[in-house]
């Protein structure tokens, strides 16, 4: 090892070694010819005589040099010197295989950091192995838990060395100073012991304490990210101590977090951190989930010990909170609440529940455009080795040796991978960007792009397993060659065994096209069948937005502000419609009340839970969707008036057991006294919550009673999109700089975005499967066309001995289809496996749907006529004479 | 300049023993103080193209049994100085002891022919 590095080195510095040695040399000459001297010669004899003692200069010189350098380097350069003269001359091949190679490795490398980004990538804090996440689930969302139960966790120190606690990482406004202009900062809530249970250390400054979190409101401090305080602050010290207005309250800068931290949410990261106690609700509230738990366990205690220390500890703090609680549906909704205790190392995502699945599908996808790009660069060159039988015999002959002749086939193999490995770098770029497109901006941004280690040391590997994969066989086979026998025949024979080879790879190709082609169908079935889903509403270009005031406005104040907008909306030239309701549609919000109806079996003993809307006179008219019975809310449903509902298909059918007059029920939303709610209309189900959710029974009641204001705002225009989002902002800017909304966007575009997944997988699942079919294609035409050249001849004999050339084209084409039946004997069923692990991913759809599979069958038959019917109508067309002529 | 029956060439790997053996009990030498000696030691027996040896002293060193400075000779002269390592010392143990082996098998061989 030493030995070589020298070697290495001396390459890098040979010139100074030359002239090293010719000082020494020279030395000895002259201390051998003082020698002679003085034992008598004169001064030309003793020159002559210690030039003869010291032997030829030029000699050792050279013996030196090559002793001193690097043969196999040298031989190595060689190698590449002439792949890359091989290479020039076929410009079609290279190009061929270096394309098909950077697709599959570009494909692999961008699939793959998102994959690193979402699912693998650790945390930058001490030991992130140690750390899991209490995940809640059951009763209401997901993931978040109470404050109170965080401190019941925290108290667990036999389990755990920390517990921390943290918010949402929300866009809040935020000005630099007071009377600073308004801006947004992402802001994340934390526990006193965020930093110092996670490890990070601070840049500047201090970070929290657990001295910083003890009484609500009562510490108005902030720690700044290293980000934020480079990009805003320009990395100022002088930020220490500063006073920053952070959603209305003016807390004060203490620190500046360390280096490389983002937070524990890998789809958003703060810029700023507060105390867990500035939340402005009520932080001890036990039915507000606002907080996720983290835990950095002992090390003695694994995983399931503390699962099954959760659910004791959730079981005993539900029971002390719902035990006792007089409305029999909430409490069981409740109870049935659990933690699941997961790792933590990778951090947080919200994301990564909805987006890991079907990145997994696609991984595996990659893979095998890989393999089949594998395949196909692996068939190009055999049919090139075949072409240069000839060349490789004589060089055999002249005494070259085998492992010479593959380690060159395998330099070239290697000069392939790695410009296919840098054209796919640039691939991977321009399609990650592609995928990203398809995120919802509420996915946040989960993938950082930067040059990433981990990411590169993957493409890296897979170019050089590659290269190995596709690269080795060929050269082996190509090189095992009887010269003699070769020359003899002038290059013409070739052996059956290759012919076997490129066969088998063909085979194999068609195989793994036919697993991208029936995975693609699926998922353009999937996403057909999301596509004419009944939306229960015409209007897809009506636009909605939430809307939020500042905390401190009192309800008051909000309704007016609301009514001012929509009255100033509705001026608006263009503007048609204005309406509102709370959650509104599609905007990812809930909301749940209980239940008894009067007559019906269900809430006989306990209420059900209905989802409900708070809806806005013309809400109905605004979407397109009529009332099918009945009539919508209208101005007449005040406060005052008696309380009236509209229900949706889906509650008469399961609420009131289909009754055929709805419009008689009553419903009563109050426990223990009876305050009846008139249904006095019927709506189309609308899948509010999303394309891909069950529609469940919904109540519509009047936004005229809301005491306060959530939720989100339609209009309805004829302008184009992006102006009446401009007009939108104007004027929610209009109403004060602490107002804000969410992007406006329309019902239509939002629709989009709840099947991000399903429009990723059939796009890019479909671009995939083209793209295999293409290879697999080339790589059929290559055998087929190459059949014909070995077997012109035998054509020739048997049209002269008077086959039909009706005959000879159904032979050829026979032979090219009998490929992909054996192709799709063996991807049918692997597709079968393959689609019945992406099922949760399909809508509308069985993972063994018969018509997808059909259809793939017959692209590929289809495919693979085409591809052999070229070179079959050229064998059909032999002229016997010509062929017999060449012999 | 033929110099009889007397001279032979080296055996393949032998010079290497005698460049260790003559730096381990000589100290550093330069190129041609080490061609002298070894000549002198062989008792101008051997037929030592002075040439030859600085290859083989490039080879010891990139095998780390020897090391080289420039310096200055008793003529004050800059000349390269050659210099036995540590690890180069453990080699001369080993490929002496090797020698001796190999010395007395082929003397039972030759014995065994002489009393044929």
């Amino acid at each position: 090892m030493r030995t070589m590095w020298r070697r290495f080195a001396a390459i890098l510095r040979g010139d100074r070694l030359d002239r090293d040695l010719n000082d020494e040399i020279q030395v000895h000459l002259a201390m051998q010819e003082e020698e002679f001297r003085r034992q008598g010669m004169d001064a030309a004899a003793a020159r002559n005589a210690a030039r003869r003692e010291f032997g030829s200069v030029a000699r050792t010189q050279e013996l030196y040099r090559e002793r001193r350098g690097v043969p196999w380097l040298e031989s190595a350069v060689k190698d590449v010197q002439y792949a890359l003269r091989g290479l020039r001359r076929n410009p079609g091949f290279t190009a061929a295989a270096v394309l098909s190679l950077a697709l599959g490795i570009g494909a692999n490398t961008a699939i793959f950091s998102m994959f690193h980004a979402l699912m693998l990538n650790m945390l930058p804090v001490s030991r992130p192995a140690e750390l899991v996440t209490m995940y809640r689930t059951g009763g209401w969302g997901r993931g978040y838990s109470s404050y109170v139960l965080y401190l019941e966790v925290a108290r667990r120190t036999d389990l755990f060395h920390g517990v921390i606690a943290r918010s949402s990482v929300d866009k809040t406004p935020f000005r630099a100073g007071p009377g600073d202009r308004p801006e947004t900062a992402q802001r994340e809530l934390v526990s006193g012991n965020y930093f110092a249970v996670l490890g990070v250390a601070p840049a500047i400054g201090r970070l929290f304490t657990a001295e910083d979190n003890r009484t609500p409101h009562a510490h108005p401090l902030a720690v700044l990210s290293y980000d934020f305080w480079q990009r805003r602050f320009a990395a100022d010290p002088g930020v220490l101590g500063r006073t920053l207005v952070v959603d209305a309250q003016p807390l004060t800068v203490i620190g500046v977090a360390g280096r490389g931290f983002r937070g524990v949410e890998v789809d958003r990261h703060p810029d700023l951190w507060a105390p867990a106690m500035m939340h402005q609700g009520d932080i001890m509230e036990p039915g507000m989930y606002w907080v996720w738990i983290m835990g950095r366990r002992r090390p003695e205690v694994s995983r399931p010990q503390i699962q099954a220390a959760m659910d004791v500890l959730l079981k005993q703090h539900l029971a002390g909170i719902y035990g006792a609680h007089p409305n029999a549906a909430f409490k069981k909704t409740a109870m049935a609440q659990q933690i699941e205790v997961r790792e933590g190392a990778a951090g947080l995502s919200m994301l990564r529940e909805q987006f890991g699945g079907p990145l997994a599908v696609l991984m595996a996808a990659v893979g095998l455009v890989l393999l089949a790009a594998c395949a196909n660069v692996a068939n190009l060159l055999l049919a090139r080795g075949a072409a240069r039988r000839k060349e490789i015999a004589v060089r055999l002959s002249l005494g070259a040796s085998r492992g010479r002749l593959v380690r060159q086939a395998l330099t070239e193999s290697l000069l392939l991978a790695g410009a296919g490995c840098i054209l796919g770098v640039g691939f991977a770029f321009w399609g990650e960007r592609g995928i990203l497109q398809f995120l919802p901006a509420s996915a946040g941004d989960p993938f950082v792009a930067a040059p990433n280690t981990a990411v590169l040391a993957f493409t890296l590997v897979i170019s050089l397993v590659s290269a190995v994969l596709f690269g080795l066989a060929p050269a082996i086979r190509s090189t095992s060659v009887d010269p003699a026998c070769c020359i003899k025949s002038g290059g013409a024979q070739t052996g059956a065994r290759q012919a076997g080879l490129r066969k088998a790879l063909v085979v194999a190709q068609v195989a793994f096209s036919v697993m991208l082609v029936a995975l693609a169908g699926l998922f353009g079935h999937s996403l057909s069948a999301l596509r004419a889903r009944d939306l229960g509403f015409r209007n897809r270009n009506v636009m909605a937005f939430s809307l939020d005031f500042p905390r401190a406005w009192k309800a008051g104040e909000t309704r007016a502000a609301r009514d001012r907008l929509v009255a100033r909306l509705e001026a608006l030239p263009g503007v048609s419609l204005v309406s509102y309701g709370a959650p509104g549609p599609f905007l990812g919000g809930f909301s749940n009340m209980s239940m008894r109806i009067p007559g019906s079996e269900l809430t006989a003993k306990e209420p059900v839970w209905v989802s409900v809307q708070e809806v806005a006179p013309r809400y109905f008219e605004i979407l397109g969707s009529a009332p099918l019975a009945g009539r919508e809310i209208d101005r007449s449903d005040t406060p005052e008036s008696r309380k009236v509902a509209v229900v949706n298909e889906a509650f008469v059918r399961k609420m009131l057991a289909g009754d055929p007059h709805p419009l008689e029920r009553v419903v009563s939303f109050q426990e223990g006294k009876v305050d009846p709610t008139f249904i006095v209309g019927v709506v189309r189900d609308i899948p509010h919550t999303g394309l891909r959710e069950k529609v469940v029974p919904t109540v519509y009641v009047p936004a005229a009673r809301m005491t306060g204001w959530w939720g989100a705002i339609l209009v309805r225009s004829a302008l184009p999109r992006d102006e009446m989002a401009r007009a939108i902002r104007a004027e929610v800017a209009r109403l004060g700089p602490d107002v804000t909304s969410s992007d406006p966007r329309t019902l239509g575009q939002r629709i989009d975005e709840s099947i991000f997944q399903d429009r990723l997988l059939a796009t890019v699942g479909g671009f995939f499967g083209g793209l295999a079919l293409l290879l697999a294609a080339i790589g059929l035409y290559g055998v087929v066309a190459y059949g014909m050249a070995r077997r012109g001849r035998e054509i020739g004999i048997r049209i002269a001995l008077g086959a039909r050339r009706g005959i000879v084209l159904r032979m050829v084409l026979g032979d090219a289809l009998a490929l992909v039946a054996v192709g799709l004997a063996i991807g049918l069923p692997a597709s079968l496996a393959a689609a019945r692990t992406v099922s949760k991913v399909l809508f509308g759809v069985r993972p063994a749907d018969p018509l997808t599979f059909i259809t793939t069958a017959c692209a590929l038959l289809a495919v693979g006529l085409v591809a052999a019917l070229l070179p079959a109508r050229r064998a059909a067309s032999i002229q016997p004479v010509q062929v017999l002529r060449q012999e | 300049m033929s110099t009889g029956d007397t001279k032979s060439d080296i055996l393949q790997g032998t010079l290497d023993l005698m460049v260790l053996r003559t730096l381990g009990t000589m100290g550093p030498q330069h190129g041609f103080g080490l061609a002298k000696r070894i000549q002198q030691i062989s008792g101008g027996a051997l037929d030592l193209n002075q040439g030859t040896l600085y290859p083989a002293l490039l080879r010891l060193e990139q095998r780390g049994w020897i090391r080289s400075r420039w310096g200055t000779s008793d003529a004050h002269r800059r000349a390269k100085f050659y210099e036995i390592t540590r690890k180069g010392r453990r080699q001369v143990e080993k490929e002496s002891e090797d020698w001796a082996r190999t010395v007395a098998i082929m003397d039972r061989f030759v014995r065994l022919a002489e009393q044929d």
